[in-house]
C-alpha cells in the first residue's frame, strides 16, 4: 500500500525516541534506541534502520520533525564556538554585570557563571542610539571592521552584535552585519535586533550571544543529518522543534538555534497538551520525572508560556513553554547528614554510575533502589527487560544507609520515597502559588522514565485527585514532535502610555508584527510544509504608569484595534490578580507581542496506539508500602478497560516505564488508551 | 531531643514549602516596587514563643533569621482566632521592626483553642509618611521625622476588620492605595500559611507538629554548633567604620567575638554612641538579633548548605551593645537608614571571624549599597519624574582560595539592577558608561572583585540627584593575609571635562543639561600575597582590561610585555621586594586616622562620653575629637588618660549649668 508517514524523533540524554504515524494519523510504531552523545545524528540513523527492519518504508516519510538537546548541551558543557561580541561604547561588561543579583547570597564561596564571551573578546564600538531610535553617534565602518579584524586574529569564529536601543532602530546593527558579512563571509554572525528585539540590553545581548555560541555546532549537525537521512531515502523537509513548543525548518533552526534551547521539555508539554485535549481534560499539571529532577508545567487548555526561563544559569527572554525543574529524580542519592537526618538529593547518581541496583559501581542508595527493594520495580522487567537490575545491591546500599538511621532496609526504602516526595512538594507548592493556581483543580499527567512510578505519590501529597498516564509515556516527547505546529513569536518594544497614543498607532504596530509573522510562515511553508491554516495571537506587556512590573495581557483583534478596549482588558486582569485596579489611570503598553501559528493538517489519534507485548494473566506480587505488606496486582495496559475500576495497589508494567498505583487510588483505561487514576476517598 | 529523623526531614520540607508559598503569594499579589524589584518583604512561621522556625530562602529578603518576635507577641494579651496584629514601631516591638517602612502583620494559628504557631509577614512600604517621600532620610534625627509609628495593635479582631486602625495608617502615607494593596498581599500570605499548618495538623496531629517545630529549631542549632565547634576558642577583636558621623568623623563599630565551645558571644562594647542621624539599629540587645548575625549565618551556610533555614541557627549567639550606642539606641532615635550600618556590622563580624578561623573567610567587599535616584521635569512631556537610576554595589572580597566576584558583593547580593535601556526610556538621562572599574580590585594572591564604573549624562534642566548610603568613600575595603585594599568609592562631576571635580559623598546635587556624574565603586579587598599570584592570571586581567600594566608591575611584580609575561623582568621584580604578610591591610586613610585615633584613644572618648547626658554626647564627641586633633597639630600629644579632662573643659565651656 502506498502510505505516507510522519516521523517524530526526540533525542534525549539517554535514549533517542521515535514515533511513526501513517497518513491517517494512526501510530504505526514507536521505538527507543540509545543516544550517541558525540554524534547525535547517529542515533537517528540507527532509528531509521530499525524502522526499515520493522517494515516502514522510510522513502515514504513526508514529514520529519525532530528535537535535539545539542544546543543546550553545547551551552551547559561550554563547548561552543570561540565567540566575539560587539557592543556600544560604555557597555563592554553587559555580560559580566548581568542583572547584578547573585543566585546564592549565602554561599561565600559561590561564583557567578563566567560569561560565554570573555572580556577580551568584547569590543566597544563608537555608535549610539537613543531610546526612541534617534541616532546620537553614527556608526563608523572603519572602526567596526578594525574591531572585527582584532577579534578574528584572536580566533573568533562566531560573532554577536548587540547595540544599545537596537530594538527601536536596527539600522546600526543591520549595517554592521552587512559590512562584516561582506568582509568575513566565514564568520557565523547574528545581531540582537534580528534575534529578539526587546528592550533590556543584558537579556537581549545574552540571547544573541547564546545563538552565536551554539550556531556552528547546530549548523554542522543539521548538515550531517540532512546528508545522512538522504541515504535512507528520506526527502522530507527536516523540521526542528522549538522552545515555544512549535517547530521550524532545520535550515532556520541552524541560523537561530537559540530558539531551540528549551525544545526538549517543551515537546513533552506539547505532547501532554494534545493528549489532555483528546481526553477532554483542560487543566493539567505535567510531571516528567527523569534521573535528577522532575519537570513540571501547567496546561490550561493551552500550555503556559514564560519569558523568564533559564538555561543553566542564563535567563532566556524569548518566550518558551513554561517548564520548571523541581525536587528529586530516580537517580537522586539518599544520605544521612551530621545530625543523623535522612536527605535525598540534590546529588544524583545519573546514568553512570547510576543507582546501586544498576551494578555499574554505584554505592549509594537512590530512589530507584528504594522502588526496587519495595517490589514496585521488577528486576527482570526494567526497560522491557533490556536492562537487568540487581536487588541484592539495592538491599546492601539500603542496609548501609539504614544502619545510620537505625532502620531496616525496607523502612529505609519507604523513608527515601517519603522524603523524595516531600522534596518535590517543597518546590512544587510554592511554584503553584507563584502561578496563582490551586493544583487540586488539576489533573497530574505523568510521563518520562520515572514519572508514572512516582506520580500517584506526588498526587497524594499535594491533594491532586486525578492522574493520567498516556500510552507509551516514555516517548511522549517524540509524540510532542508529531503534534506540534509551525509557530514563531515576535516582539516590539513600544513603551508608550495610552495617553500619548495616536489614532490607529497601536493597530499599525500590531500590523507590522503580523506582517513579520506572515512572512515568516510563508517562508517556512515554502520549504515544503503543507499547512491546514494559520492564525495570530496578540498580547501586550502592560502596566500602570510609574509601576515597575508588567502583566502580559492577551488581546483580541477588536482589542488591538481599540486601545480603550485593550485598557479595559488590562484593568480586568489586574483586578483578578491584585483584587483592585485603577480604571481611570493611564496604562503603559511596554512590549507588543504576536505569535503566528501554522496548523498542520491532521494529527495522530492516540486511541489507536497499540502497545507492544501481549496480554498476560493477572499476577500478584508482594510489595511493602507505607509500612504494610500488600499483594499488588501486576497488570498491563491491555488488561484494563473503561468499564471496571481496579483499586490500588496496582503495578502496571509497560515497555518503557512502570506505573505504580498505591492504595487509595483506582484506575481504568479511557477510550484514548490513557490510564486514568482517581482518588477513592 | 530529636525523635524521628525521617519525619523531621519531611516536616522540614513541608515548612519550607509553606513559607516559600507564603512569600510567593506576596510576590504575585504585592503591589509596590519594593515587592517586585528588590524583594524587600518576608514571610515567616514562628513558634508560640516567637522563634522563627520557617523562613523563605528563594523568595523575598532571606536574611532575617533571629527576629525577636516575643515582645510584639506578648504585647497582645488576648490573642483570639482570626486576629491579625499590625505594627511598624521598632521601640514597642523590642527591635522586631528596625525601621518604620517595614509594615509587619502577625496572625496566631490556633488548634482547639491553643496557639500552635504564629504567621509573621512584613513588606517594606514605599511610604509611611515622615519628612521625605519614601520615609527614609539619613538626616532625620528622631523617629518622628520618619513616619507614623504603630505599636502592636489588632487590625483584625477575631476576623473583624478594625477600620479605624487601617484608616489611621493610610491617612499617614503618601501612597495609601499601594499600602492597602501590599497589606492585602500580606494577609493573603498569612491565610495561606494557616491553611498549610492546619493541613499538617490534620495529617500528623497537633502534638507531632509541635514536636516537629521544636525539633526543627533544634536541628538547625545542632548543625550550627557542629560548625562552631571547629572554630578555635578565644576572643577576637575587630572594628570598622561608617564615614561622616558627628563632626565629619567616622563612626566606629567595635566587636569582641568570643568563641567558647559551640557558643558565640558578640560584645559591641566600644561601639560609638547613637548618632543624631538615622543610622542607628534598634537591636534592644535581643539575643541573636537579625541585624547582627547575617555574617555568621552566611558562614554556617557556606559550610553546611543543608542547615534548616530557621532561627535555631542563632540560638547559641549572645550579644551585647551598650545602651545608647549605635546598635542599641534609646527610644526615639532615628533609624531609617540603618541599612548602611547593617552592612558594616557584617564586615566587623567577618573581620573577627576571619581571625578566629584562618583561611576560611573572605576579605572585605565593597560594603555599600548606594541607590542613585533622580528627580527632574522631563522636557519631552513636562511631567515631573522621580526614579532609580541604578543601585551601586561593588566587588566582593577575595576568598582564601579564589578571586572575589566582579561588580557584586554578598552583603547586598539580592539587589537587581535596572536595564540602561529602560532607564533611558523612562528618564531624560543618558547612561554613557556602565561597566567594571579598572584597577579597583584589591591585589592579592586572590584578588578582590572589581568595582563598578557608572557615568550618566543629564539631559534635563534642574535635575536633582540623590545617592543614599554612599560609604567607603575614604576607608577602603580591607585585604587579608598580605592582600591589598580595594579602591575606595568616588563620585566625580564632569569627569575629563572642564569643571571636573570630586564630589565625595552625594547627599543632594543640582545638575544641568550636559553635566555628567561618574560613580566609581569599591573593589573588594585582596587575599594573600600578590607576589604569589600566578603571573598568567595577572596577564589575563591585563588582557581583559581590568588591570593596567602599571598596576600589574606595582601591585603584583609582574612585567607585561605586549600580550605576554616578561618572565625575566617578573622574577627580578618579585625577588626584590618580599610580599607583605600583614594580617589585615586597611589602607592609608584609615591608618592615618588611627595613627591618632588608636583603639585606646577612641575607647577613652566614648568612655568619657558615657558620663554625660545623651543629649550632649553627639556634641561633645565631635568637639572633643576636634580639640584633640588641634592639640596634636600644635605638638601637644593627648593621651587616652587626658581625654576626659579635655571633654570636661568643653562641657564647661558651654556655659550652662
Amino acid at each position: 500500500m502506498d502510505s505516507k508517514y510522519r516521523l517524530g524523533i526526540d533525542i534525549g540524554g539517554t535514549f533517542t525516541d521515535a514515533i511513526v504515524t501513517d497518513n491517517q494519523g494512526r501510530v504505526v510504531t514507536t521505538l527507543k534506541t540509545p543516544s550517541v552523545a558525540d554524534a547525535p545524528e547517529q542515533a537517528i540513523f540507527n532509528a531509521l534502520e530499525q524502522l526499515q527492519e520493522r517494515g516502514v518504508d522510510t522513502k515514504q516519510i513526508d514529514l520529519f520533525v525532530h528535537g535535539t538537546t545539542l544546543g543546550v548541551n553545547t551551552l551547559i558543557e561550554r563547548s561552543g564556538a570561540v565567540t566575539g561580541l560587539l557592543v556600544t561604547r560604555g557597555f563592554r561588561d553587559v555580560l559580566e554585570i548581568r542583572r547584578l543579583r547573585l543566585e546564592n547570597t549565602t554561599n561565600l564561596y559561590g561564583d557567578k557563571t563566567p560569561p560565554l564571551v570573555p572580556r577580551q573578546l568584547v569590543k566597544e564600538i563608537n555608535e549610539r542610539q537613543l531610546a526612541d531610535g534617534t541616532v546620537l553617534t553614527p556608526l563608523d565602518p572603519q572602526e567596526l571592521l578594525a574591531a572585527v579584524e582584532d577579534l578574528v586574529q584572536l580566533g573568533v569564529t562566531a560573532l554577536a552584535v548587540s547595540f544599545l536601543h537596537s530594538y527601536a532602530n536596527d539600522s546600526h546593527e543591520a549595517q554592521a552585519e552587512q559590512l562584516i558579512r561582506e568582509r568575513y563571509p566565514q564568520l557565523f554572525i547574528c545581531r540582537s535586533s534580528a534575534i529578539w528585539p526587546q528592550q533590556r540590553e543584558f537579556e537581549r545581548t545574552l540571547a544573541t550571544v547564546m545563538n552565536a555560541y551554539v550556531g556552528e555546532q547546530m549548523g554542522s549537525y543539521f548538515k550531517r543529518l540532512q546528508a545522512g537521512i538522504g541515504q535512507y531515502g528520506v526527502s522530507a523537509t527536516l523540521l526542528s522543534t522549538m522552545s515555544n513548543g512549535g517547530m521550524m525548518t532545520a535550515a532556520r533552526a541552524a541560523a537561530e538555534p537559540v530558539r531551540t534551547l528549551l525544545s526538549g521539555p517543551a515537546s513533552g508539554v506539547i505532547g501532554a497538551t494534545y493528549i489532555a485535549g483528546q481526553a477532554g481534560i483542560s487543566q493539567v499539571v505535567t510531571f516528567d520525572m527523569g534521573g535528577t529532577s522532575v519537570d513540571v508545567a501547567l496546561i490550561d487548555k493551552e500550555p503556559a508560556y514564560s519569558t523568564e526561563n533559564q538555561v543553566g544559569d542564563y535567563p532566556v527572554i524569548i518566550p518558551a513553554v513554561d517548564v520548571t525543574a523541581i525536587g528529586a529524580g530516580g537517580g537522586s542519592i539518599a544520605w544521612v547528614d551530621s545530625v543523623g537526618v535522612l536527605k535525598v538529593g540534590p546529588r544524583s547518581a545519573g546514568a553512570r554510575p547510576g543507582p546501586a541496583c544498576y551494578n555499574r559501581g554505584g554505592e549509594h542508595a537512590t530512589t530507584t533502589d528504594a522502588y526496587l527493594h519495595l517490589g514496585i520495580l521488577q528486576a527482570d522487567r526494567f526497560l522491557g527487560g533490556q536492562m537487568r537490575l540487581y536487588p541484592e545491591l539495592a538491599e546492601q546500599a539500603l542496609t548501609r544507609l539504614g544502619s545510620q538511621l537505625r532502620l531496616s532496609a525496607t523502612q529505609t526504602a519507604q523513608a527515601i520515597l517519603d522524603v523524595a516526595t516531600a522534596n518535590m512538594y517543597a518546590q512544587f507548592s510554592p511554584l503553584m502559588a507563584r502561578k496563582g493556581v490551586d493544583p487540586r483543580d488539576f489533573t497530574l499527567l505523568a510521563y518520562g522514565g520515572a514519572g508514572p512510578m512516582h506520580a500517584f505519590l506526588m498526587a497524594r501529597e499535594v491533594g491532586i485527585r486525578k492522574v493520567l498516564i498516556p500510552p507509551s509515556p516514555g516517548t511522549l516527547c517524540a509524540m510532542g514532535c508529531m503534534v506540534a505546529n509551525l509557530r514563531n513569536d515576535f516582539v516590539f518594544t513600544f513603551h508608550k502610555s495610552s495617553g500619548h497614543l495616536q489614532d490607529g498607532e497601536l493597530l499599525s504596530q500590531y500590523s507590522l508584527l503580523e506582517q513579520q509573522g506572515r512572512r515568516w510562515i510563508e517562508e517556512e511553508a515554502s520549504g515544503g510544509v503543507e499547512l491546514g491554516g494559520t492564525y495570530v495571537i496578540y498580547s501586550a506587556d502592560m502596566r500602570y504608569e510609574g509601576q515597575a512590573f508588567d502583566l502580559e495581557v492577551t488581546l483580541s483583534e477588536a482589542e488591538i484595534n481599540s486601545p480603550d478596549q485593550a485598557k479595559h482588558k488590562f484593568h480586568q486582569q489586574y483586578e483578578s490578580v491584585f483584587g483592585i485596579s485603577q480604571p481611570d489611570a493611564e496604562v503603559m503598553f511596554v512590549n507588543l507581542r504576536a505569535s503566528i501559528v501554522g496548523l498542520l493538517p491532521s494529527k495522530p489519534a492516540v486511541g489507536l496506539v497499540q502497545a507492544t507485548g501481549s496480554s498476560k494473566p493477572a499476577e500478584l506480587r508482594s510489595i511493602r508500602f507505607d509500612g504494610l505488606d500488600h499483594q499488588a496486582k501486576v497488570l498491563s495496559r491491555e488488561q484494563l478497560s473503561s468499564e471496571r475500576r481496579i483499586s490500588g495497589p496496582v503495578i502496571l508494567e509497560e515497555y518503557d516505564t512502570t506505573v505504580f498505583i498505591p492504595p487509595g487510588f483506582a484506575i481504568y483505561r479511557d477510550a484514548g488508551g490513557n490510564i486514568i487514576g482517581e482518588a477513592e476517598l | 531531643m530529636i525523635t524521628d529523623k525521617v519525619f523531621l526531614e519531611i516536616f522540614n520540607n513541608r515548612i519550607q514549602a509553606a513559607v516559600e508559598e507564603m512569600a510567593n503569594v506576596v510576590l504575585r499579589t504585592g503591589f509596590t516596587a519594593f515587592v517586585k524589584e528588590t524583594g524587600d518583604f518576608g514571610t515567616y512561621l514562628l513558634s508560640p514563643a516567637g522563634e522563627t522556625f520557617g523562613s523563605p530562602l528563594d523568595t523575598g529578603y532571606n536574611l532575617s533569621l533571629g527576629i525577636p518576635a516575643a515582645t510584639a507577641i506578648n504585647a497582645i494579651k488576648d490573642w483570639q482566632e482570626g486576629d491579625i496584629v499590625i505594627c511598624n514601631d521598632p521601640y514597642s516591638t523590642g527591635g522586631m521592626v528596625t525601621h518604620l517602612p517595614d509594615l509587619h502583620l502577625i496572625k496566631p494559628y490556633f488548634h482547639e483553642g491553643r496557639i500552635i504557631a504564629f504567621g509573621l509577614c512584613f513588606v517594606h512600604s514605599s511610604d509611611v509618611g515622615g519628612k521625605v517621600p519614601g520615609s527614609v532620610s539619613p538626616t532625620a534625627y528622631d523617629i518622628h521625622m520618619e513616619g507614623i509609628r504603630i505599636a502592636p495593635v489588632k487590625l483584625y479582631e477575631a476576623g473583624r476588620l478594625n477600620g479605624q486602625v487601617l484608616r489611621l495608617l493610610l491617612d499617614n502615607s503618601r501612597i495609601p492605595e499601594q499600602n492597602q494593596g501590599d497589606l492585602n498581599a500580606l494577609m493573603a500570605a498569612l491565610n495561606r500559611g494557616e491553611v498549610r499548618l492546619k493541613e499538617l495538623i490534620r495529617r500528623y496531629g497537633a502534638e507531632q507538629v509541635e514536636q516537629g517545630i521544636e525539633n526543627l529549631l533544634e536541628y538547625a542549632e545542632l548543625k550550627a554548633r557542629t560548625i562552631i565547634e571547629e572554630i578555635p576558642d578565644g576572643s577576637y577583636d575587630f572594628w570598622d567604620y561608617l564615614e561622616k558621623g558627628p563632626g565629619g568623623y567616622p563612626i566606629r563599630l567595635r566587636c569582641r567575638m568570643t568563641i567558647s565551645g559551640s557558643d558565640i558571644h558578640l560584645d559591641f562594647t566600644g561601639t560609638d554612641p547613637q548618632v543624631r542621624a538615622s543610622f542607628n539599629i534598634p537591636t534592644h540587645n535581643q539575643q541573636g538579633h537579625y541585624m547582627l548575625v547575617p555574617a555568621l549565618i552566611r558562614y554556617f551556610r557556606t559550610f553546611d548548605p543543608t542547615i534548616p533555614w530557621n532561627s535555631g541557627m542563632v540560638r547559641m549567639v549572645s550579644n551585647y551593645a551598650p545602651p545608647a550606642s549605635l546598635l542599641n539606641p534609646q527610644v526615639n532615635a532615628a533609624v531609617g537608614a540603618r541599612a548602611a550600618t547593617f552592612i558594616r556590622v557584617m564586615d566587623v563580624i567577618t573581620g573577627a571571624l576571619s581571625q578566629a578561623q584562618v583561611n576560611k573567610v573572605p576579605a572585605a567587599g565593597a560594603g555599600q549599597a548606594c541607590i542613585v535616584m533622580m528627580a527632574m521635569t522631563d522636557p519631552a512631556d513636562g511631567k515631573s519624574k522621580v526614579g532609580v537610576i541604578q543601585p551601586i554595589c561593588g566587588g566582593s572580597g577575595a576568598r582564601p582560595m579564589k578571586d572575589g566576584i566582579d561588580g557584586m558583593d554578598f552583603a547586598v547580593g539580592h539587589l537587581r539592577n535596572i536595564p540602561a535601556e529602560t532607564v533611558e526610556a523612562e528618564m531624560p538621562i543618558l547612561i554613557e558608561q556602565y561597566g567594571l572599574r579598572k584597577d579597583s580590585a584589591g591585589a592579592g594572591r586572590f584578588r578582590g572583585g572589581s568595582g563598578i564604573d557608572l557615568r550618566v549624562r543629564i539631559l534635563s534642566p534642574d535635575t536633582v540627584m540623590t545617592a543614599r548610603n554612599m560609604e567607603r568613600m575614604e576607608f577602603q575595603p580591607w585585604g587579608r593575609v598580605g592582600g591589598g585594599v580595594g579602591e575606595h568609592g568616588e563620585a566625580i562631576l564632569n569627569e575629563g571635562r572642564a569643571g571636573e571635580r570630586s564630589l565625595g559623598r552625594i547627599d543632594e546635587l543640582l545638575l544641568q543639561p550636559g553635566d555628567t556624574v561618574t560613580f566609581l565603586s569599591q573593589g573588594g579587598g585582596g587575599y594573600g600575597d600578590p607576589y604569589e599570584r600566578e603571573p598568567k592570571l595577572v596577564l589575563e586581567d591585563v588582557l581583559k582590561g581590568l588591570l593596567s600594566a602599571g598596576q600589574a608591575r606595582e601591585g603584583y611584580g609582574v612585567e607585561i610585555a605586549g600580550n605576554t609575561v616578561d618572565e625575566a623582568a617578573t622574577s627580578l621584580l618579585r625577588s626584590g621586594t618580599a610580599g607583605s604578610r600583614e594580617a589585615f591591610s586597611f589602607g592609608e586613610a584609615r591608618e592615618t586616622f588611627e595613627a591618632l585615633w588608636a583603639d585606646e584613644m577612641q575607647l577613652a572618648v566614648i568612655n568619657a562620653l558615657s558620663q554625660y547626658p545623651l543629649a550632649l554626647r553627639d556634641y561633645l564627641k565631635r568637639q572633643t575629637m576636634a580639640e584633640v586633633e588641634k592639640l596634636t597639630r600644635t605638638g601637644e600629644a593627648v593621651t587616652p588618660q587626658a581625654v576626659p579632662e579635655v571633654m570636661e573643659q568643653l562641657r564647661r565651656a558651654i556655659g550652662l549649668r
